[in-house]
């Protein structure tokens, strides 16, 4: 495993005291009828029985910072709504910071299972919309066409509507999109956990590729034995907070002793049987 | 190992001007930083391909919803054209001082409609396709621009029975047929503008996203889509012009006067419908850069 800050490489992010917040509108029930001004009146004239649509704020990243290098690959966990998507997108410049600050070097590309392109049309002309947001042209998407089909191994399927998908069909060939063009910063959020053996195998070896090119890999997953084998680094997000960051067999571990025993945390292999 | 033990706590964080004179030290680009106008502009132009694409797979999700597809755009406008017939030309004859009373409905109709149909979908082209937004990068004015094309290219059916309609109720087939071009080409310059704005309007407060139908239904009612603001308002010279000058009004009178012989081309009608369409378009990108890091907040 490579050591966490190659002190001789260059940054390709860096997050600096990194605040997010939702703000959620949604109803919240039986409020009392309390605030007399206008838009509490209007809203309770129209609202359904007694439900008030109101506003709640909600911390999903709370002051994270870090700074990783080229040629790094990342891994990100913790317990699900610990902020470890939204950090990504952040990351990605999908969803910008409330609070601190985001540098990067080139282009983020962000693949993740809910990147919902448009599910009611075939997976071609989403292969097109997705290229050709990545800053490719049509041209080259057409050259690459054949190419993003077989590796997403979906076959005939690409000229079906996307919500006909297996989640794993779609996963696959998100996949593929986000690797058409090379990016500078790839990020891939739990997509490889839905893939099979066979594509998961494939997908490694991209992502060793994409690493070799001094690209950065963000990888979020729940699957321990992804991150260890596709990670020199991990970061450990807990409600929000940035809680550990360090080499991953250190951090998965320390990780993997506050989670419910199963079994004893086994130490990494190769290539473990099955994922949870 | 307890949470934060030593050994995996994150190492000290940079303070912010450490982390800033680093950035600048490698080159990195801040993130959530609004480009300079000009290079928004510009970075669109280079999308424009991509604005294309996003356009058409628009219209083909939205045929592909109904089993008669494309169909739908050409029987939408003309069961409206027979039920405001029936209502207007029949019952409360408003067709006063028109001659022509179908084409001019038809007109009023079909150009009312793709402005009407475009304000109400482009507005929520955000808050609509944060799926999109929160998944890809690109030129987000993209959304509101190519909502507005999709509603354009899905008009264009509609258009052709029109001219089939004009024929048929035997308007001549003059040179002035020519300009039609002209007149949508500022119809969806004005447009675009107007959808730009209540984009970034809608996101920031997504309750005025319900009053958007209220505001076209009034407009609808008020822009001579069914009656001749001139004939009406004929001794009210101020509010005739208010009327007919206004910018969703305007490309109806436009409009006719390229097909119907009963209108003559009025030069200053189209110098204002070209300045509407300059600066809507213009302040519409502009107010939609504004806010441009930050669609896609949560």
């Amino acid at each position: 495993m490579a050591a966490p800050e190659p002190k001789d490489s260059t940054p390709a992010v860096i997050c600096s005291h990194v605040d997010i917040t939702y703000r959620v509108q949604g109803a919240k029930k039986m409020g009392p009828v309390a605030d007399e001004d206008d838009e509490s009146l209007f809203k309770n004239l129209f609202s359904r029985g007694r439900e008030l649509a109101t506003i709640q704020s909600v911390e999903a990243v709370k002051d994270v910072s870090f700074v990783a290098y080229h040629g790094e690959s990342i891994g990100i966990i913790g317990r699900n709504g610990s902020g470890k998507s939204t950090l990504l997108r952040s990351i990605a410049g999908l969803i910008p910071p409330t609070r601190g600050r985001i540098w990067i070097s080139g282009e983020p590309s962000l693949l993740g299972v809910n990147a919902v392109l448009m599910s009611k049309l075939s997976g071609e002309r989403n292969i097109y919309i997705g290229g050709q947001a990545l800053g490719l042209t049509r041209a080259q998407i057409k050259e690459r066409f054949a190419d993003i089909v077989d590796f997403s191994g979906i076959g005939d399927s690409v000229y079906r509507p996307m919500k006909t998908y297996s989640s794993g069909q779609a996963a696959r060939l998100r996949f593929a999109i986000s690797t058409a063009a090379t990016p500078d910063i790839l990020m891939i959020d739990e997509a490889l956990a839905t893939g099979d053996a066979d594509f998961k195998e494939r997908s490694s070896a991209k992502v060793a590729e994409i690493r070799q090119q001094a690209s950065t890999v963000f990888l979020v997953s729940h699957s321990n034995s992804t991150i260890r084998e596709l990670c020199s680094r991990v970061l450990w997000m807990e409600k929000g907070v940035l809680l550990a960051d360090g080499p991953t067999e250190e951090v998965v571990a320390a990780y993997e002793a506050t989670l419910p025993k199963k079994k004893p945390p086994a130490k990494p292999k190769p290539l473990p049987p099955a994922e949870a | 190992m307890t949470p934060g033990s030593p050994g995996d706590t994150p190492p000290p964080a940079l303070s912010p001007q450490e982390a800033a004179a680093l950035a600048k030290a490698h080159g990195l680009t801040p993130l959530g930083a609004r480009p300079a106008f000009g290079d928004y502009v510009r970075s669109i132009w280079r999308r424009r391909s991509f604005l294309w694409t996003l356009s058409q797979a628009e219209a083909a999700e939205k045929n592909a919803e109904d089993r008669l597809g494309m169909l739908w755009t050409l029987l939408n406008p003309l069961l409206l054209v027979v039920s405001y017939f029936l209502i207007f030309g029949l019952l409360l004859d408003t067709k006063r001082g028109v001659t022509n009373f179908i084409a001019f409905l038809s007109i009023g109709v079909v150009v009312f409609g793709y402005s009407s149909a475009a304000i109400t979908k482009g507005t929520k082209a955000i808050v609509g396709n944060m799926g999109l937004v929160r998944a890809l990068r690109f030129p987000r004015a993209l959304l509101p621009l190519s909502v507005t094309l999709t509603e354009f290219l899905m008009t264009l059916p509609a258009m052709a029975v029109l001219l089939v309609v004009m024929l048929i109720t035997h308007e001549p087939l003059t040179w002035r047929w020519l300009l039609l071009p002209v007149a949508l080409g500022i119809q969806t310059a004005i447009l675009a503008g107007l959808v730009l704005m209540g984009a970034r309007l809608v996101n920031v407060a997504r309750d005025i996203g319900n009053l958007i139908p209220v505001v076209i239904r009034l407009l609808r009612y008020i822009s001579g889509v069914f009656f001749s603001i001139d004939r009406y308002a004929e001794h009210h010279p101020t509010v005739q012009a208010c009327l007919s000058l206004q910018p969703l009004a305007l490309p109806m009178d436009l409009v006719r006067q390229c097909l119907m012989a009963e209108f003559p081309v009025k030069p200053l009608e189209w110098f204002v419908g070209l300045g509407w369409a300059v600066v809507l378009l213009g302040a519409g990108l502009w107010i939609f850069w504004r806010d441009e890091a930050n669609y896609g907040r949560a």
